[in-house]
Protein backbone atom coordinates (compact mmCIF):
# COMPACT_ATOMS: atom_id res chain seq x y z
CA UNK A 1 0.00 0.00 0.00
CA UNK A 2 1.06 3.57 -0.61
CA UNK A 3 3.01 4.72 2.51
CA UNK A 4 1.02 7.97 2.64
CA UNK A 5 -2.32 6.11 2.71
CA UNK A 6 -0.95 3.70 5.31
CA UNK A 7 0.25 6.62 7.45
CA UNK A 8 -3.20 8.18 7.27
CA UNK A 9 -4.87 4.90 8.26
CA UNK A 10 -2.51 4.49 11.23
CA UNK A 11 -3.29 8.00 12.42
CA UNK A 12 -7.04 7.64 12.00
CA UNK A 13 -6.99 4.25 13.73
CA UNK A 14 -5.06 5.78 16.63
CA UNK A 15 -2.41 3.08 16.35
CA UNK A 16 -1.46 2.27 20.00
CA UNK A 17 2.29 2.25 19.43
CA UNK A 18 2.08 5.50 17.50
CA UNK A 19 -0.01 7.10 20.24
CA UNK A 20 2.45 5.87 22.87
CA UNK A 21 5.34 7.49 21.02
CA UNK A 22 3.42 10.76 20.57
CA UNK A 23 2.33 10.94 24.20
CA UNK A 24 5.84 10.17 25.50
CA UNK A 25 7.24 12.89 23.22
CA UNK A 26 4.76 15.40 24.58
CA UNK A 27 5.32 14.40 28.22
CA UNK A 28 9.11 14.61 27.90
CA UNK A 29 9.06 17.95 26.10
CA UNK A 30 6.38 19.58 28.27
CA UNK A 31 8.25 18.54 31.44
CA UNK A 32 11.61 19.73 30.14
CA UNK A 33 10.20 23.06 28.94
CA UNK A 34 8.23 23.60 32.15
CA UNK A 35 11.32 23.01 34.26
CA UNK A 36 13.47 25.20 31.99
CA UNK A 37 10.98 28.07 32.26
CA UNK A 38 10.70 27.65 36.01
CA UNK A 39 14.46 27.98 36.35
CA UNK A 40 15.22 30.22 33.37
CA UNK A 41 12.68 33.00 33.77
CA UNK A 42 13.70 34.10 37.28
CA UNK A 43 17.35 33.92 36.18
CA UNK A 44 16.50 36.06 33.12
CA UNK A 45 14.67 38.54 35.34
CA UNK A 46 17.56 38.73 37.80
CA UNK A 47 20.16 39.13 35.03
CA UNK A 48 18.17 41.99 33.53
CA UNK A 49 17.63 43.77 36.84
CA UNK A 50 20.77 43.38 38.89
CA UNK A 51 24.49 43.59 38.44
CA UNK A 52 26.28 41.04 40.56
CA UNK A 53 29.58 39.17 40.38
CA UNK A 54 29.37 36.41 37.80
CA UNK A 55 26.53 38.06 35.88
CA UNK A 56 28.48 38.31 32.65
CA UNK A 57 29.74 34.75 33.07
CA UNK A 58 26.14 33.49 33.24
CA UNK A 59 25.13 35.61 30.25
CA UNK A 60 28.11 34.44 28.19
CA UNK A 61 27.52 30.82 29.18
CA UNK A 62 23.81 30.91 28.34
CA UNK A 63 24.50 32.64 25.01
CA UNK A 64 27.18 30.05 24.20
CA UNK A 65 24.80 27.21 24.98
CA UNK A 66 22.21 28.73 22.64
CA UNK A 67 24.19 27.44 19.68
CA UNK A 68 25.28 24.18 21.26
CA UNK A 69 24.66 21.17 18.95
CA UNK A 70 22.15 18.80 20.59
CA UNK A 71 24.40 15.78 20.12
CA UNK A 72 27.11 17.50 22.16
CA UNK A 73 24.57 18.19 24.90
CA UNK A 74 23.51 14.54 24.68
CA UNK A 75 27.10 13.41 24.93
CA UNK A 76 27.71 15.70 27.90
CA UNK A 77 24.65 14.39 29.75
CA UNK A 78 25.60 10.82 28.81
CA UNK A 79 29.04 11.21 30.38
CA UNK A 80 27.50 12.62 33.54
CA UNK A 81 24.79 9.99 34.04
CA UNK A 82 26.44 6.89 32.61
CA UNK A 83 27.24 4.20 35.17
CA UNK A 84 30.86 5.41 35.48
CA UNK A 85 29.88 9.10 35.53
CA UNK A 86 29.55 11.31 38.60
CA UNK A 87 25.76 10.96 38.55
CA UNK A 88 25.68 7.32 37.50
CA UNK A 89 24.16 6.40 40.87
CA UNK A 90 20.92 8.06 39.75
CA UNK A 91 20.40 5.20 37.30
CA UNK A 92 18.49 7.34 34.82
CA UNK A 93 20.46 6.57 31.64
CA UNK A 94 18.14 5.25 28.91
CA UNK A 95 15.06 6.47 30.72
CA UNK A 96 12.64 9.26 29.91
CA UNK A 97 14.15 11.22 32.82
CA UNK A 98 17.47 11.37 31.00
CA UNK A 99 15.66 12.65 27.91
CA UNK A 100 13.89 15.30 29.96
CA UNK A 101 17.24 16.33 31.42
CA UNK A 102 18.82 16.58 27.96
CA UNK A 103 15.97 18.69 26.62
CA UNK A 104 16.02 20.81 29.79
CA UNK A 105 19.71 21.58 29.23
CA UNK A 106 18.99 22.38 25.58
CA UNK A 107 16.15 24.84 26.18
CA UNK A 108 17.31 26.42 29.45
CA UNK A 109 19.71 28.82 27.63
CA UNK A 110 16.86 29.83 25.29
CA UNK A 111 14.56 30.65 28.20
CA UNK A 112 17.31 32.60 29.97
CA UNK A 113 18.55 34.56 26.93
CA UNK A 114 15.14 35.46 25.49
CA UNK A 115 13.55 36.29 28.84
CA UNK A 116 16.55 38.45 29.77
CA UNK A 117 15.97 40.53 26.63
CA UNK A 118 12.26 40.89 27.37
CA UNK A 119 12.89 41.74 31.02
CA UNK A 120 15.65 44.19 30.16
CA UNK A 121 13.30 46.21 27.95
CA UNK A 122 10.60 46.22 30.63
CA UNK A 123 13.05 46.91 33.41
CA UNK A 124 14.43 49.97 31.62
CA UNK A 125 10.88 51.24 31.28
CA UNK A 126 9.81 50.51 34.85
CA UNK A 127 12.98 51.26 36.83
CA UNK A 128 12.01 54.88 37.65
CA UNK A 129 8.61 53.66 38.88
CA UNK A 130 10.15 50.86 40.94
CA UNK A 131 12.70 53.24 42.44
CA UNK A 132 10.06 55.84 43.19
CA UNK A 133 7.80 53.29 44.90
CA UNK A 134 10.79 51.63 46.60
CA UNK A 135 9.62 48.29 45.22
CA UNK A 136 11.47 45.35 46.78
CA UNK A 137 13.73 43.16 44.63
CA UNK A 138 11.40 40.20 44.95
CA UNK A 139 8.37 42.29 43.97
CA UNK A 140 10.23 43.67 40.98
CA UNK A 141 10.87 40.16 39.67
CA UNK A 142 7.23 39.19 40.25
CA UNK A 143 5.96 42.33 38.47
CA UNK A 144 8.40 41.87 35.58
CA UNK A 145 7.28 38.26 35.07
CA UNK A 146 3.64 39.32 35.27
CA UNK A 147 4.15 42.22 32.85
CA UNK A 148 6.04 40.05 30.38
CA UNK A 149 3.50 37.23 30.44
CA UNK A 150 2.51 37.43 26.79
CA UNK A 151 6.09 37.60 25.58
CA UNK A 152 6.95 34.76 27.93
CA UNK A 153 4.29 32.55 26.39
CA UNK A 154 5.99 33.12 23.04
CA UNK A 155 9.31 32.16 24.65
CA UNK A 156 7.71 29.02 26.09
CA UNK A 157 6.44 28.08 22.64
CA UNK A 158 9.89 28.67 21.13
CA UNK A 159 11.39 26.41 23.81
CA UNK A 160 8.77 23.76 23.16
CA UNK A 161 9.40 23.88 19.42
CA UNK A 162 13.10 23.35 20.01
CA UNK A 163 12.55 20.51 22.51
CA UNK A 164 9.96 18.49 20.61
CA UNK A 165 11.93 18.56 17.36
CA UNK A 166 15.25 17.59 18.90
CA UNK A 167 16.70 14.21 18.00
CA UNK A 168 20.45 13.92 18.71
CA UNK A 169 20.50 14.36 22.47
CA UNK A 170 17.48 12.18 23.28
CA UNK A 171 18.83 9.46 21.02
CA UNK A 172 22.10 9.36 22.96
CA UNK A 173 20.69 9.46 26.49
CA UNK A 174 17.37 7.75 25.81
CA UNK A 175 18.57 4.98 23.56
CA UNK A 176 15.40 4.93 21.43
CA UNK A 177 14.06 1.87 23.27
CA UNK A 178 10.68 0.63 22.03
CA UNK A 179 7.80 1.26 24.45
CA UNK A 180 10.18 3.01 26.81
CA UNK A 181 12.20 5.91 25.40
CA UNK A 182 11.13 6.08 21.79
CA UNK A 183 9.91 9.55 20.88
CA UNK A 184 8.70 10.95 17.56
CA UNK A 185 12.04 12.21 16.27
CA UNK A 186 14.02 9.10 17.14
CA UNK A 187 11.23 6.88 15.82
CA UNK A 188 11.17 8.76 12.51
CA UNK A 189 14.91 8.21 12.14
CA UNK A 190 14.64 4.52 12.95
CA UNK A 191 11.58 3.78 10.82
CA UNK A 192 13.07 5.60 7.83
CA UNK A 193 16.29 3.60 8.09
CA UNK A 194 14.22 0.39 8.31
CA UNK A 195 12.17 1.36 5.27
CA UNK A 196 8.95 1.64 7.33
CA UNK A 197 7.98 4.85 5.62
CA UNK A 198 4.30 4.77 6.63
CA UNK A 199 5.06 4.99 10.33
CA UNK A 200 7.78 7.60 9.73
CA UNK A 201 5.40 9.69 7.62
CA UNK A 202 2.60 9.43 10.17
CA UNK A 203 4.92 10.61 12.94
CA UNK A 204 6.35 13.28 10.65
CA UNK A 205 2.82 14.56 9.98
CA UNK A 206 2.09 14.77 13.71
CA UNK A 207 5.39 16.55 14.35
CA UNK A 208 4.63 18.97 11.56
CA UNK A 209 1.12 19.56 12.95
CA UNK A 210 2.58 20.28 16.38
CA UNK A 211 5.13 22.70 14.89
CA UNK A 212 2.36 24.40 12.95
CA UNK A 213 0.16 24.66 16.04
CA UNK A 214 3.02 26.16 18.03
CA UNK A 215 3.64 28.70 15.29
CA UNK A 216 -0.04 29.65 14.99
CA UNK A 217 -0.37 29.96 18.77
CA UNK A 218 2.73 32.14 18.90
CA UNK A 219 1.49 34.42 16.10
CA UNK A 220 -1.97 34.71 17.63
CA UNK A 221 -0.64 35.66 21.03
CA UNK A 222 1.82 38.11 19.51
CA UNK A 223 -0.82 39.85 17.43
CA UNK A 224 -3.09 40.12 20.47
CA UNK A 225 -0.19 41.57 22.43
CA UNK A 226 0.56 44.12 19.72
CA UNK A 227 -3.05 45.24 19.70
CA UNK A 228 -2.94 45.52 23.50
CA UNK A 229 -6.17 43.65 23.88
CA UNK A 230 -4.86 41.10 26.32
CA UNK A 231 -6.45 41.83 29.63
CA UNK A 232 -5.71 40.29 33.00
CA UNK B 1 22.79 81.19 45.70
CA UNK B 2 22.28 80.05 49.28
CA UNK B 3 19.18 80.29 51.42
CA UNK B 4 19.05 80.06 55.17
CA UNK B 5 17.82 76.93 56.91
CA UNK B 6 14.29 77.36 58.18
CA UNK B 7 11.89 74.93 59.79
CA UNK B 8 9.17 75.95 57.30
CA UNK B 9 11.21 74.49 54.49
CA UNK B 10 10.18 70.98 53.50
CA UNK B 11 13.14 70.47 51.17
CA UNK B 12 16.63 71.90 51.18
CA UNK B 13 19.78 71.12 49.26
CA UNK B 14 23.32 72.04 50.12
CA UNK B 15 25.84 72.28 47.33
CA UNK B 16 24.10 69.50 45.43
CA UNK B 17 26.25 68.27 42.56
CA UNK B 18 25.66 65.47 40.08
CA UNK B 19 28.46 64.41 37.76
CA UNK B 20 27.99 61.73 35.12
CA UNK B 21 30.65 60.69 32.62
CA UNK B 22 32.76 63.67 33.64
CA UNK B 23 29.92 66.14 32.94
CA UNK B 24 28.46 68.33 35.69
CA UNK B 25 24.72 67.87 35.28
CA UNK B 26 24.02 69.74 38.52
CA UNK B 27 26.58 72.10 39.89
CA UNK B 28 26.44 73.16 43.53
CA UNK B 29 22.69 73.66 43.85
CA UNK B 30 21.53 75.29 47.08
CA UNK B 31 17.79 75.65 47.30
CA UNK B 32 15.00 75.73 49.83
CA UNK B 33 11.39 74.83 49.17
CA UNK B 34 8.79 76.21 51.51
CA UNK B 35 6.20 73.81 52.94
CA UNK B 36 2.93 73.93 50.99
CA UNK B 37 4.35 75.97 48.10
CA UNK B 38 3.95 75.39 44.39
CA UNK B 39 7.31 75.92 42.77
CA UNK B 40 7.91 76.02 39.03
CA UNK B 41 11.29 74.74 37.93
CA UNK B 42 12.20 76.47 34.68
CA UNK B 43 15.12 76.34 32.30
CA UNK B 44 16.18 75.53 28.77
CA UNK B 45 16.18 71.98 27.45
CA UNK B 46 19.16 70.18 28.95
CA UNK B 47 19.53 72.74 31.75
CA UNK B 48 19.16 69.96 34.33
CA UNK B 49 15.51 70.29 35.41
CA UNK B 50 14.64 66.60 35.15
CA UNK B 51 17.99 65.60 36.64
CA UNK B 52 17.32 67.91 39.58
CA UNK B 53 13.79 66.53 40.12
CA UNK B 54 15.02 62.94 39.93
CA UNK B 55 17.93 63.64 42.26
CA UNK B 56 15.69 65.37 44.78
CA UNK B 57 13.34 62.37 44.68
CA UNK B 58 16.22 59.92 45.08
CA UNK B 59 16.09 58.32 41.65
CA UNK B 60 19.60 59.59 40.89
CA UNK B 61 22.40 59.67 43.40
CA UNK B 62 24.24 62.91 44.07
CA UNK B 63 27.98 63.02 43.46
CA UNK B 64 28.36 65.44 46.35
CA UNK B 65 26.27 67.70 48.50
CA UNK B 66 23.34 66.99 50.73
CA UNK B 67 19.55 66.83 50.47
CA UNK B 68 17.26 67.39 53.44
CA UNK B 69 13.85 66.03 52.46
CA UNK B 70 10.87 64.15 53.89
CA UNK B 71 11.11 60.35 54.00
CA UNK B 72 10.75 58.58 50.65
CA UNK B 73 7.24 57.32 51.45
CA UNK B 74 6.02 60.92 51.75
CA UNK B 75 7.30 61.85 48.29
CA UNK B 76 5.88 61.00 44.90
CA UNK B 77 6.81 61.80 41.30
CA UNK B 78 4.84 61.97 38.07
CA UNK B 79 6.83 61.66 34.87
CA UNK B 80 6.37 63.47 31.58
CA UNK B 81 5.56 60.14 29.95
CA UNK B 82 3.51 58.23 32.51
CA UNK B 83 4.94 54.86 33.49
CA UNK B 84 2.00 52.48 33.67
CA UNK B 85 1.95 48.73 34.13
CA UNK B 86 0.42 46.67 31.35
CA UNK B 87 -2.80 45.83 33.15
CA UNK B 88 -6.14 47.44 33.92
CA UNK B 89 -6.16 50.98 35.33
CA UNK B 90 -7.63 49.61 38.57
CA UNK B 91 -4.82 47.05 38.96
CA UNK B 92 -2.15 49.62 38.15
CA UNK B 93 -3.61 51.92 40.79
CA UNK B 94 -3.59 49.07 43.31
CA UNK B 95 0.11 48.50 42.56
CA UNK B 96 1.13 52.12 43.09
CA UNK B 97 -1.12 52.52 46.13
CA UNK B 98 -1.23 49.07 47.79
CA UNK B 99 -2.79 50.50 50.95
CA UNK B 100 -5.73 52.02 49.09
CA UNK B 101 -8.98 50.19 49.71
CA UNK B 102 -11.45 49.69 46.86
CA UNK B 103 -13.76 52.53 47.90
CA UNK B 104 -10.79 54.88 48.14
CA UNK B 105 -9.62 53.84 44.69
CA UNK B 106 -13.10 54.44 43.29
CA UNK B 107 -13.22 57.86 44.87
CA UNK B 108 -9.86 58.80 43.29
CA UNK B 109 -11.00 57.54 39.89
CA UNK B 110 -14.16 59.61 40.29
CA UNK B 111 -12.05 62.62 41.24
CA UNK B 112 -10.18 62.25 37.95
CA UNK B 113 -13.38 61.49 36.05
CA UNK B 114 -12.00 58.07 35.16
CA UNK B 115 -14.67 55.82 36.69
CA UNK B 116 -15.61 54.42 33.29
CA UNK B 117 -11.98 53.54 32.58
CA UNK B 118 -11.22 51.60 35.78
CA UNK B 119 -11.17 48.27 33.99
CA UNK B 120 -9.63 49.54 30.77
CA UNK B 121 -6.12 48.41 29.89
CA UNK B 122 -3.72 51.24 30.71
CA UNK B 123 -2.31 51.24 27.18
CA UNK B 124 -5.77 51.77 25.76
CA UNK B 125 -6.26 55.00 27.70
CA UNK B 126 -5.72 58.34 25.97
CA UNK B 127 -2.63 60.39 26.82
CA UNK B 128 -4.65 62.65 29.11
CA UNK B 129 -6.29 59.69 30.87
CA UNK B 130 -2.92 58.01 31.34
CA UNK B 131 -1.48 61.13 32.94
CA UNK B 132 -4.54 61.53 35.17
CA UNK B 133 -4.12 57.91 36.27
CA UNK B 134 -0.45 58.53 37.06
CA UNK B 135 -1.40 61.67 39.00
CA UNK B 136 -4.11 60.07 41.14
CA UNK B 137 -1.74 57.13 41.74
CA UNK B 138 0.76 59.62 43.16
CA UNK B 139 -1.79 61.67 45.09
CA UNK B 140 -3.65 58.72 46.61
CA UNK B 141 -1.01 58.11 49.25
CA UNK B 142 -1.26 61.80 50.19
CA UNK B 143 2.40 62.72 49.76
CA UNK B 144 3.69 65.82 51.48
CA UNK B 145 5.99 66.47 48.51
CA UNK B 146 5.07 65.92 44.87
CA UNK B 147 7.43 66.23 41.91
CA UNK B 148 5.87 66.78 38.49
CA UNK B 149 8.11 66.50 35.44
CA UNK B 150 6.29 68.36 32.64
CA UNK B 151 3.03 66.57 33.39
CA UNK B 152 1.01 68.30 30.68
CA UNK B 153 3.42 68.41 27.75
CA UNK B 154 1.93 66.74 24.65
CA UNK B 155 -1.58 66.93 26.13
CA UNK B 156 -4.50 68.77 24.57
CA UNK B 157 -6.12 71.83 26.14
CA UNK B 158 -8.91 69.89 27.85
CA UNK B 159 -6.59 67.35 29.46
CA UNK B 160 -4.12 70.07 30.43
CA UNK B 161 -6.87 72.05 32.16
CA UNK B 162 -8.12 68.97 34.02
CA UNK B 163 -4.63 68.03 35.19
CA UNK B 164 -3.83 71.60 36.25
CA UNK B 165 -7.05 71.63 38.25
CA UNK B 166 -6.09 68.41 40.03
CA UNK B 167 -2.62 69.79 40.78
CA UNK B 168 -4.06 73.01 42.17
CA UNK B 169 -6.48 71.05 44.35
CA UNK B 170 -3.63 68.94 45.73
CA UNK B 171 -1.73 72.15 46.42
CA UNK B 172 -4.77 73.65 48.14
CA UNK B 173 -4.89 70.54 50.34
CA UNK B 174 -1.35 71.24 51.53
CA UNK B 175 0.84 69.18 49.21
CA UNK B 176 4.12 70.87 48.36
CA UNK B 177 4.62 70.74 44.61
CA UNK B 178 7.70 71.19 42.46
CA UNK B 179 6.87 71.16 38.78
CA UNK B 180 8.78 71.66 35.54
CA UNK B 181 7.13 73.21 32.52
CA UNK B 182 7.97 74.67 29.16
CA UNK B 183 4.72 76.57 29.02
CA UNK B 184 5.13 80.16 30.20
CA UNK B 185 1.40 80.77 30.55
CA UNK B 186 1.07 77.65 32.67
CA UNK B 187 4.06 78.60 34.82
CA UNK B 188 2.63 82.10 35.39
CA UNK B 189 -0.84 80.71 36.03
CA UNK B 190 0.20 78.09 38.56
CA UNK B 191 3.53 78.98 40.10
CA UNK B 192 4.00 80.78 43.40
CA UNK B 193 7.74 80.56 43.27
CA UNK B 194 10.21 80.03 40.45
CA UNK B 195 13.54 78.30 40.36
CA UNK B 196 15.45 79.02 37.17
CA UNK B 197 18.37 76.78 36.35
CA UNK B 198 20.87 76.98 33.56
CA UNK B 199 23.69 74.54 32.73
CA UNK B 200 23.10 72.71 36.00
CA UNK B 201 23.34 75.85 38.14
CA UNK B 202 20.56 77.57 40.06
CA UNK B 203 20.50 81.04 38.57
CA UNK B 204 17.37 82.50 40.16
CA UNK B 205 15.02 81.67 43.01
CA UNK B 206 12.26 84.20 43.56
CA UNK B 207 8.49 84.69 43.72
CA UNK B 208 6.84 83.89 40.40
CA UNK B 209 5.37 87.38 39.95
CA UNK B 210 8.79 88.98 40.38
CA UNK B 211 10.49 86.49 38.11
CA UNK B 212 8.05 86.93 35.26
CA UNK B 213 7.94 90.73 35.61
CA UNK B 214 11.61 91.36 36.00
CA UNK B 215 14.08 88.50 36.04
CA UNK B 216 17.39 89.39 37.60
CA UNK B 217 19.75 87.57 35.28
CA UNK B 218 20.10 88.33 31.56
CA UNK B 219 19.96 84.61 30.78
CA UNK B 220 16.56 84.28 32.50
CA UNK B 221 15.37 87.40 30.69
CA UNK B 222 16.48 85.88 27.41
CA UNK B 223 14.79 82.59 28.35
CA UNK B 224 11.47 84.31 29.05
CA UNK B 225 11.61 86.21 25.79
CA UNK B 226 11.83 82.92 23.91
CA UNK B 227 9.40 80.92 26.03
Amino acid sequence: MDPLKLALIMLLALDPELMGIISLSLIVSFTAVGAALLVGLPIGALLSSYHFPGRWAIITLSNTFLGMPPVVVGLFIYVLISRAGPFGWLGILYTSYAMMLAQFVLVLPISIALSRQVFETLNNEYTPLFLSLRTSKMNRVIVLISEARVALITIALACFGRAISEVGAVMIVGGNIRHSTRVMTTAIGLETSRGELAKALALGAVLLAIALSVNIASQTIRSKFERNVVSD
Amino acid sequence: MTEKTNENFILQTYNLTVIRNGKRLLDGINLSIRQGSLTMLLGHNGAGKSVLLRTLHGLLSASSGHIKAPPAKHQKIVFQKPILLRRSARKHFRFVCPDCLDHKAESWFAHANLQAQMDTHTHQLSGGEQQKLALIGALASQPSLLFLDEPTSHLDYESTTAIEQMILEAHANGTTIIMTSHNRAQAERMGEHVLFINAGQLVESQPAADFFQKPVSPIADNFLNHL
